[in-house]
């Protein structure tokens, strides 16, 4: 039994019609590192919020099919449980800030709070990880007076301290520079690695092809394609939908066409470019 | 473009220590006393006797000053100047301006009124300046304040600011692009729709965001919430808080008695 399973799942926001999902059949198994690509308006963000529980308990609108994460339909659960399940994290740093706290180590703390934690677990549990995110130096800064990478990992953090089985981002390194995608990236893969399971959305293809262990191609609310990271993204059908490549595919699909890269597999990343390219 | 948050200064004093509780109650308590005393001097007597000592032991007294002649002189003055001119009460005519009359009985009556308005803005400046809004929301919450109304005013100090900061980079935006802001009256009238809107639009997807935020963090829990920090509340400060419930009934009783 899958630790994700989506069946048949079909969602419409309300006022809309067009659904925003459409038969959407997902399986993640325990541990797996998901990522998601997609055009805009592919569906993507209502996924995660479909995982995360937003949909329908948020949004409200017409949901059909089931949602179960760790063996728990969505449908027969409340947000408030659904929550301690499986964090989100999504693209604004900004508004991920509760508001409610004056210290970045009082901001981390506020899940805890929120859900109960006793006071003596509570410390050593926001320490942890602010270690793990690498942030222990800005615990009595303001969360208001950081930069946005610093901000998107506090917000990670505040997630992440409340150890959800399932973390869902919805593109949280949209907003940051090549060191902020870089940090928070690591965090990422950390977790993965410690045996959390995560579904990501993402738009940098060298990322993902580095770290997913598998892609799924979103489009128009239906799956257009699902496999392994390589095979996905340097996919004809992607570029026949008009899904942003990576620039190592699209070069090397050019160079391909003029009988200079030898290789059947296309490169994602620089790594695998360079290679193709010494041969 | 980083403002201080609150008017909460950290400072190692007596009062500091207190429970918010107490505090606010200290705030309350000095206004209601000078709001029933029968006594016109008590005002006087609670603000030189009782607030400005208080600042001292509270070590505040820089912030409370700067405050004071920002804040508290503006709004006592204007008090002081509206019901010195536009009170009709007295008959001794002391000073007369076309057909405002300023009497002995107005004068003193304005003077009273604003020394009133000092003490009420004194007491709660006091109670802000020695006060962190966190510690005072989370001792609320125990106590059973709904956590949402704690939230609405917490977040709402916090994001004030930063919804200015964001009115700036609109105002600047929309200058940028040729609206006239610094001409006529009516033109700036005209320019404000475009300033408002995108502030309020923007506000409320950002509402929107924030409330999934809060809500992935186990904000409608119905678990118990618990506390990061313990906040003390110690005998004497329900000895303070009950102390000061007496002076309020002894006073209003005295107005009663005396009237």
């Amino acid at each position: 039994m899958a630790f994700i399973n989506l069946n048949n799942v079909t969602y419409k926001y309300p006022l809309t019609k067009t659904p925003a999902l459409q038969n959407i059949n997902l399986q993640v198994n325990e541990g797996e590192f998901v990522a998601i690509v997609g055009p805009n308006g592919a569906g993507k963000s209502t996924l995660c919020y479909t995982l995360a529980g937003f949909v329908p308990h948020f949004f409200k609108g017409e949901i059909s099919g089931t949602v179960e994460v760790a063996g728990i339909d969505s449908s027969k659960s409340t947000l408030d449980k659904w929550v301690l399940n499986v964090g989100l994290a999504f693209q604004n740093p900004f508004n991920q800030i509760s508001g409610a706290k004056y210290t970045v180590f009082e901001e981390i703390a506020f899940g805890l709070e929120n859900t109960g934690v006793p006071r003596d677990e509570m410390k050593p549990r926001v320490e942890e990880a602010m270690k793990l995110t690498d942030i222990s130096n800005l615990a009595d800064r303001s969360p208001y007076s950081l930069s946005g990478g610093q901000q998107q990992r506090v917000a990670l953090t505040s997630i992440l301290v409340m150890r959800p089985k399932l973390l869902v981002l919805d593109e949280p390194t949209s907003q940051m520079d090549p060191i902020g995608t870089r940090e928070v990236f690591g965090v990422i893969r950390k977790m993965a690695e410690g045996g959390m399971t995560v579904v990501m959305v993402e738009h940098k293809m060298e990322w993902i092809a580095n770290f997913a262990d598998r892609v799924v191609a979103l489009k128009d609310g239906q799956v257009l394609m699902e496999g392994k990271p390589n095979e996905v993204l340097t996919s004809e059908l992607l570029v026949e939908n008009g899904f942003g490549v990576s620039r190592y595919t699209s070069t090397a699909r050019e160079a391909k066409k003029q009988g200079l890269w030898k290789k059947e597999k296309l490169p994602v990343t620089l790594d695998e470019a360079v290679e193709g390219f010494k041969k | 473009m980083h403002e201080r948050l609150s008017f909460f200064v950290k400072r190692d004093s007596a009062l500091h220590p207190l429970n918010p509780l107490t505090k606010i109650v200290l705030a309350l308590g000095i206004i209601l006393v000078s709001i029933f005393s029968p006594w016109y001097w008590t005002s006087h007597v609670l603000l030189l006797v009782v607030i400005v000592p208080l600042v001292f032991i509270g070590k505040v007294a820089t912030e409370y000053f700067t405050s004071a002649l920002r804040l508290i002189l503006p709004a006592a003055g204007f008090i002081f100047f509206m019901q010195a001119f536009f009170q009709p009460i007295g008959q001794t005519v002391i000073f007369n301006f076309w057909f405002l009359d300023i009497t002995q009985e107005s004068l003193l009556f304005a003077f009273r009124i604003a020394t009133r308005i000092t003490v009420m803005i004194s007491a709660f400046t006091l109670f802000l300046l020695t006060t962190h809004p966190s510690e005072l929301m989370s001792d609320l919450t125990r106590r059973g304040l709904p956590p949402q109304f704690a939230y609405v005013i917490i977040s709402t100090l916090q994001i004030l600011p930063q919804m200015q900061a964001k009115a700036q980079t609109i105002i600047a935006a929309q200058r940028s692009r040729g609206l006239d802001t610094e001409s006529t009256f009516f033109k700036r009238i005209g320019s404000v729709v475009p300033l408002v809107s995108p502030l309020v639009f923007g506000s409320l997807v950002e509402v929107e965001e924030r409330a999934i935020a809060i809500e992935a963090r186990g904000f409608t829990s119905k678990k118990a919430k618990t506390s990061l920090y313990e906040i003390s509340d110690r005998s004497s400060d329900k000895f303070i808080r009950w102390g000061l419930v007496i002076f309020v009934i002894i006073s209003i009783v005295l107005k009663l008695w005396l009237s």
